[in-house]
């Protein structure tokens, strides 16, 4: 099927001749993602049409032209998830960094922001208001809005949770181009309040992730901003060894070393019954010999990993704690005597660190990891700590099944960040293989979602058909929400369906 | 075989109720809901009797109205349509507590002062809301998305899973409780609200019993403060307490934080309802702001200590005058006091809404604080212009999310077994919500015919909601005739 | 080798389509309005113009699936190759982001379909008349008035270039009266020919090789040992094209290449150029990206991406831009008495371009307008009187940006800065 002369006429209509292309090269330029492109992409088709629309009202009248024409749309705007790759033909793909308003409402401490609107911009209007915005470890070049309808998880949800706790009201482009508003903005003209009125229709936005676009499009978002200290973040440094000079008065870092994954877990959650700190997270050695070797590249950080692996540290964990003078200076203080206890507590050794800052008010190193070469998937779990010392017990045993060509990670611990005063977690567990070798990484992901059906565990990128007959059939729930409010199966199609991504064999389904 | 008889064969006769005198107290509430007698009321005590009985309901196309807790106020379990009431106390089990994750799982009929007491030996508290009623379902309040008094710890919602039971039938499971082997041979412990595939853990709040019937809930519980310190901040109006609240909040200070009127602090507080209480009312300055610090796990006094130094300063600079522990009428109540707002109305005790007259109705809305002010004087001239005495009006203003937003709440008090009252009462009731949805007050929370007239606004979300609506329940056989059902 | 675009494979295969490219370093992002630093990304949207775009097409062009389509020119030749993106990318990655740009724009002169038309009459011009104009060579010179006298032979030789050659004489004419204020011997070549940039920027590889070679040679004949310009793009030309179309380093080279800045800086420092004369001004800096983050010596790798991009041989470098002339040009200004200088929210090597590069101004030039007015929208907001920079071509664009957005604002070089100190 090809796009009618009339489709691409009412389209350009809508936006204008200057933002609407269905020219072979922009429709190259917007056929893959970024996260996990070359493992799970390489079925993606180039889209039809590549359109920018300017607005709310644009994207609702897109979106029923698409619907009159029954062409498939897809919603993106900083587009770092390859799960928005098209994979069916004549796509509309619908790219949002037109809309790139934010509006700060300081006294009520929340912000409204369309799909352009990245963190670095919204945090560097924060700061110097004496605000804040948690900002994801995918980097701060990545969009407020669709970071919190997709993920949202940042390093400081020790204190403020996870990403969709911090979504308000909303407005939501349906995919038969119906608007839908939410919250507050059901009937009043703020954004103040997310849920309700009654029963709260947000749920419907995502779940363990987002729908990346498969049930329609978010155009505007208020999302939540926090007080934060008082005092100057200064950058400092020439890249690529730029950096956030703290205000050393109400933050400071320090490295907690803990003698094995156990106390590690129940040092994380000691602090949290203490309610101490702003972060809480676990740095994997892989972590920091890729941020060693960064600039030397990845010859440089594959032998130095590999000299590591004679003699890796497997049992001691290294726990990254910053502290916080929220209320006052005297909070750090006692914040400091805490986590001294702490550690004295379940054997660990404590040292400070640089007040200083690259990957978590603004996430500047995020993607980092990409350096050492290959391609890599994460294994990522919201849970509880103590389900961390399951699941990666698992995961090792799992890779070590393939383990050649998936690189070795010698047993040692990966990432644990603590949320929510340790009422959950994240844990990631990343794995690289060469990009010739990607089906081994693709089976041993396919091998990993087959043993959290077995243990009982739920990491994200699941698939709804394959877990949904373990869940309570929710892949048929699922199914049935998408005839509801995507009859024609145009929003990004089959999302949020999903199959089984990969065989055992690792070969894309 | 007919209704009566299918529901004795699923839950034993002991546990059905079809006798109109006993069935009538489940026609009605403390809310101007209008008595609707239900058919029968059936007390199950397992899923798979809720099971059996929504089947049976669909059977025979017969309503069914969920109700976990021994008193309402919002006629949220008046059966507007008849039918039967699925009455869960029986249900009133605490399934688990996880320390380590500090996560419970209650059932519905678990009531506040069932769990707090279950909880403080191990230095954990759910977090209540104000006072709750003793026969209140605590899993009910949690899904009715009632406000914490302490805004520190709205990180992250307090629900943090649920099972239910669609209105077809079928049972599931929210979040990372939905896997198999959920609770004991899991490697999940239950604590994140996410998925599968949608929130299903939010989308069940403030449903009001309409998309499925709740078996059990996860929540959270945080460390029990062994030691408090308690301050009442004087005000005449409320607007300059929203200001030193927003201070508060911002700075990260603090407990419990909340702003009551001197009717309802005297309401709370009076042993003797009469000339005491209006004695008590006089004494009490015309806004208190009750802030409470709280020692931490570790070194408490000392948290305590930079706290207050902060919250002085605070006050210093507002040019206000050093926070008193003590409260005029009320001697060694910042002893007191913590343990107090930490757990349900004593049993036994007539509960403080009710004493004044009998009976009240609340207005329940949220707004930015910086409104507060604006909105206290709207209800006061409308209360005047209604005749209603606007010394009899009970407001309680709860800060959310540090200081973000608030919950304002006013109280109307009438006296039940007067009709003319409740006649005018009522009128004025509803003329208060619209007027305040004019005025800007969301109602979150959409009980009786507050809903319609915000249905009746939101156009694209009731549109919505009624397809979920049809999606779960196409019979619309749970709660038909609430929201906008 | 380099600029084939064949050899970038590895590259243009490496971009995960993470968008800091399109990004301001996210450390120094001061606000929103400022955040962003690759024009045609700010101004056309589509990721088609963008450096992922631009990666998706290079790869596409390479296997066979992508002819190069009106869109593409025109995304391809309107970046100025600011090398923004190309730095970003480098503060965690390897791809040589920037140089698959221009390999792509060489791929496209090769295949017919580039360059575009008023490039091709630059080159036209060049060949006929050495310079960009097509004005006659015989003017080249015309700046030099009679207070100015170059040597007849000296170790230094100004390469003045076109742009202050033909359209900003007081440039030329500053930087004269500069190295003859210090003292500093320096020669001027009637042999003089475009350094080339505006070729190599469009793609026309084999032209520009001549034009090096011809240049290079011109040095030779004349004994000097080191260039000096006080133009940015001639500047990056010698010190780091030259190099890169003849397989060489820059410090292989048979001379070397300073900017005038970076001659009056270390004169500053010893002492030989004091500026006692007041400037009471509000002055901001503009670091032209030829002279900020591009102009990092070249250095030579040739070899293979192994496993996970494993090079063999290693190459231990990247040119990151985190070694541009930066702070010279701010020593100098800010020990003038006077002046005050405030710096702009996106500064060193996260400046905002002017507009002017890679023959944008000339095939563009509505585009470019844009590309310089948003830069004084910076400096508006800092509430500077003036602008100043290093590179006749970014002044010139800034001049026309000032005239046609009617606003009140200085357009300086900053040798017409420290000449009116100095007289």
């Amino acid at each position: 099927m090809s796009i009618p002369k009339e489709a691409y006429k009412a389209l350009e209509n809508i936006v204008g001749p200057e933002w609407i292309s269905d020219d072979p090269a922009a429709r190259i330029a917007d056929h893959k993602g970024g996260y996990a492109t070359g493992v799970v992409d390489d079925r993606t088709i180039p889209p039809g049409i590549c359109i920018q629309p300017g607005s709310g009202e644009e994207v609702q009248q897109i979106t029923k032209v698409a619907n009159r024409y029954k062409l498939p749309f897809i919603p993106t705007s900083t587009f770092f998830t390859s799960m928005c790759a098209p994979t069916v033909q004549d796509v509309i793909m619908m790219d949002l960094k037109r809309m790139d308003k934010l509006e700060i409402n300081e006294r009520d401490q929340y912000v409204i922001v369309e799909p352009g609107v990245s963190y670095s911009m919204l945090q560097s209007e924060l700061l110097k208001r004496g605000l804040l915005t948690f900002v994801p470890t995918c980097g701060a070049q990545a969009s407020v809005l669709a970071n919190h309808v997709h993920c949202g998880d940042a390093p400081f949800g020790w204190r403020m949770g996870l990403g969709y706790r911090r979504v308000l009201a909303t407005e939501w482009v349906l995919p038969n181009g119906e608007m839908l508003k939410l919250g507050s903005r059901s009937y009043l003209k703020e954004y103040f309040w997310g849920e309700g009125p009654g029963p709260d229709l947000k749920a419907l936005l995502r779940g363990n992730e987002g729908h990346e676009g498969g049930l329609g499009t978010i155009t505007k978002m208020a999302v939540k901003i926090f007080s934060f200290v008082p005092g100057k973040f200064t950058p400092k440094g020439i890249q690529p060894k730029t950096t956030l000079l703290l205000p050393e008065e109400r933050l400071k870092w320090f490295n907690c070393s803990l003698p094995s994954r156990e106390k590690a877990v129940d040092f994380m959650y000691e602090l949290g019954r203490c309610e101490i700190g702003l972060m809480v997270s676990t740095i994997p050695p892989l972590f920091r010999y890729v941020a060693r070797c960064r600039g030397l590249g990845p010859g440089e950080f594959w032998k130095r990993w590999k000299e590591y692996g004679e003699n890796p540290d497997r049992e001691a964990i290294d726990v990254r704690v910053m502290i916080i003078g929220w209320t006052s200076e005297k909070q750090l203080e006692y914040e400091e005597k805490v986590l001294k206890a702490v550690v004295e507590e379940y054997g660990g050794k404590m040292s400070a660190a640089p007040a200083r800052d690259e990957s978590n008010f603004l996430s500047a190193d995020a993607v980092c990891s990409w350096f050492i070469g290959g391609r890599f998937l994460s294994e990522v779990y919201f849970e509880s700590l103590d389900c961390g010392l399951h699941t990666e017990k698992d995961i090792r045993r799992i890779s070590k099944l393939r383990t050649p060509p998936l690189a070795d990670t010698w047993d040692t611990p990966m990432l644990w960040a603590a949320y929510e005063f340790g009422h959950n977690a994240k844990q990631e567990y990343l794995n690289y293989v060469d990009d010739s070798e990607v089906e081994a990484l693709r089976a041993h992901e396919q091998a990993c979602r087959e043993n959290d059906i077995k243990i009982g565990a739920s990491a994200i990128m699941e698939s709804t058909k394959m877990f949904g007959p373990y869940w309570h059939n929710y892949d048929k729930r699922m199914e049935e929400l998408k005839a509801i409010f995507d009859p024609n199966n145009l929003s990004n199609p089959p999302k949020p369906i999903e199959r089984p991504l990969f065989d055992e064999q690792g070969r894309t389904l | 075989m007919g209704i009566r008889e299918d529901l004795i064969s699923i839950i034993g006769s002991e546990h059905t109720i079809d006798d109109t005198e006993a069935l009538r107290p489940y026609s009605k509430d403390y809310s101007f809901t209008k008595p609707c007698m239900p058919s029968y009321v059936a007390n199950p005590k397992s899923i798979e009797e809720i099971q059996e009985i929504v089947k049976l309901a669909n059977k025979y196309d017969i309503p069914l109205t969920p109700s976990s807790s021994g008193v309402h106020f919002n006629g949220t379990a008046v059966p507007f349509q008849g039918g039967i009431i699925v009455d869960l106390r029986r249900m009133n089990r605490i399934l688990g507590i996880d320390e380590r994750n500090r996560a419970i799982r209650i059932e519905p009929g678990v009531t506040w002062k069932q769990l707090q007491d279950e909880l403080a030996p191990r230095n954990l508290m759910a977090l209540n809301p104000l006072l709750p009623h003793p026969q209140k379902s605590a899993l009910s309040n949690h899904l009715e998305r009632e406000p914490m008094m302490i805004p520190k710890f709205e990180y992250g919602d307090p629900i943090l899973n649920l099972e239910v039971i669609l209105p077809k039938g079928d049972l599931m499971r929210s979040g990372s409780a939905c896997v198999t082997g959920f609770p004991d041979k899991s490697a999940s412990k239950g604590v994140v609200p996410q998925g599968p595939g949608i929130d299903w853990a939010k989308l069940f709040q403030g449903a009001q019993g309409t998309l499925g019937i709740i078996t059990w809930c996860i929540v959270k519980a945080e460390i029990k403060p062994a030691v408090n310190k308690s301050f009442f901040i004087p005000f005449t109006e409320a607007g300059p307490a929203t200001e030193l609240i927003y201070r508060i909040q911002k700075g990260m200070i603090g407990s419990e934080c909340l702003l009551l009127n001197n009717f309802n602090l005297a309401s709370i507080l009076t042993e003797k309802w009469g000339q005491d209480f209006e004695h008590l009312k006089q004494l009490l300055p015309p806004w208190t702001l009750i802030f409470i610090l709280a020692g931490g796990w570790r070194y408490p006094e000392e948290r305590i200590a930079y706290e207050e130094e902060a919250f002085e300063k605070i006050l210093q600079e507002l040019g206000l005058p050093k926070p008193s522990t003590s409260l005029p009428g009320a001697p060694g109540l910042e002893k007191t006091l913590p343990n107090i707002l930490r757990s349900a109305w004593p049993e036994g005790k007539i509960y403080w809404k009710f004493g004044f007259k009998g009976s009240c109705q609340d207005i329940s809305f949220h707004t930015p604080m910086n409104r507060v002010q604006e909105f206290n004087e709207f209800i006061l001239q409308i209360a005047a212009k209604n005749g209603y005495p606007i010394d009899e009006i009970g407001f309680y203003i709860q800060p959310l999310e540090r200081g973000r937003i608030c919950q304002f709440e006013c109280s109307l008090f009438y006296d039940p077994d007067d009709s003319k009252t409740i006649e005018r009462i009522e009128k004025l009731y509803i003329g208060s919500v619209e007027a305040l949805i004019e005025k800007g007050a969301f109602f979150t929370r959409p009980y009786g015919p507050i809903a319609n007239m915000v249905y009746d606004r939101a156009a694209s979300y009731t549109i919505a909601l009624k397809k979920i609506k049809e999606w779960l329940d196409p019979k619309n056989i749970m709660g038909p005739g609430r929201l906008c059902f | 080798m380099a600029l084939q675009l064949e050899n970038l494979r590895h590259d243009a295969n490496s971009c995960i389509r993470c968008s800091m490219c399109k990004f301001v370093d996210m450390v120094w992002t001061q606000s929103a309005r400022f955040a962003r630093q690759c024009p045609i990304n700010v101004r056309y949207k589509f990721n088609l113009y963008s450096a992922p775009g631009l990666m998706a097409c290079a790869r596409a062009i390479m296997d066979g699936h992508l002819e190069f389509t009106p869109k593409l020119l025109d995304a391809l030749y309107k970046c100025t190759l600011c090398g923004a993106c190309d730095v970003r990318c480098k503060r965690n990655l390897d791809p040589e982001i920037l140089s698959v740009i221009e390999a792509l724009k060489a791929r496209a002169v090769e295949s017919g379909k580039g360059p575009l038309p008023e490039h091709t009459k630059i080159a036209e011009n060049i060949a006929k008349n050495n310079n960009r104009y097509g004005l006659p060579h015989e003017s080249r010179l015309k700046w030099i008035t009679n207070d100015i006298k170059p040597s007849k032979k000296a170790d230094i030789l100004f390469f003045v270039g076109c742009a202050a050659s033909y359209a900003h004489h007081e440039i030329a004419r500053s930087t004269a009266k500069i190295l003859m204020h210090s003292k500093t011997d320096f020669m001027v070549s009637r042999e003089e020919s475009c350094c080339g940039y505006l070729l190599y920027a469009t793609g026309q590889v084999d032209a520009f090789k001549k034009q090096a070679e011809r240049n290079i040679d011109m040095v030779s004949k004349s004994g000097a040992t080191t260039i000096l310009l006080s133009c940015a793009e001639g500047y990056k030309t010698w010190k780091v094209d030259y190099p890169k179309v003849l397989g060489k380093e820059t410090a292989n080279m048979p001379y070397k290449v300073i900017h005038i800045v970076e001659h009056m800086d270390q004169e500053v420092k010893k002492g030989s150029l004091k500026f006692n004369k007041s400037i009471p001004l509000k002055i901001t800096y503009h670091d032209p990206c030829n002279l900020g983050r591009l102009s990092e010596p070249w250095l030579v790798w040739e070899g293979t991406h192994e496993r996970y991009g494993v090079t063999n041989p290693p190459k231990t470098f990247r040119r990151d831009g985190h070694a541009g002339v930066y702070e010279q040009p701010r020593d100098i200004l800010k020990s003038i008495p006077g002046i005050e200088l405030l710096e702009m929210p996106r500064a060193r090597d996260n400046a905002w371009c002017c507009g002017a590069g890679a023959g944008v101004d000339a095939a563009f030039p509505e585009f470019a307008s844009w590309t310089a007015s948003e830069r004084l929208e910076e400096v508006i907001s800092i509430g500077a009187e003036a602008i100043v920079t290093s590179c006749p071509a970014c002044k010139d664009m800034f001049q026309k940006a000032v005239q046609s957005c009617g606003i009140k604002l200085k357009v300086y070089d900053i040798t017409e800065i420290i000449n009116e100190v100095l007289s």
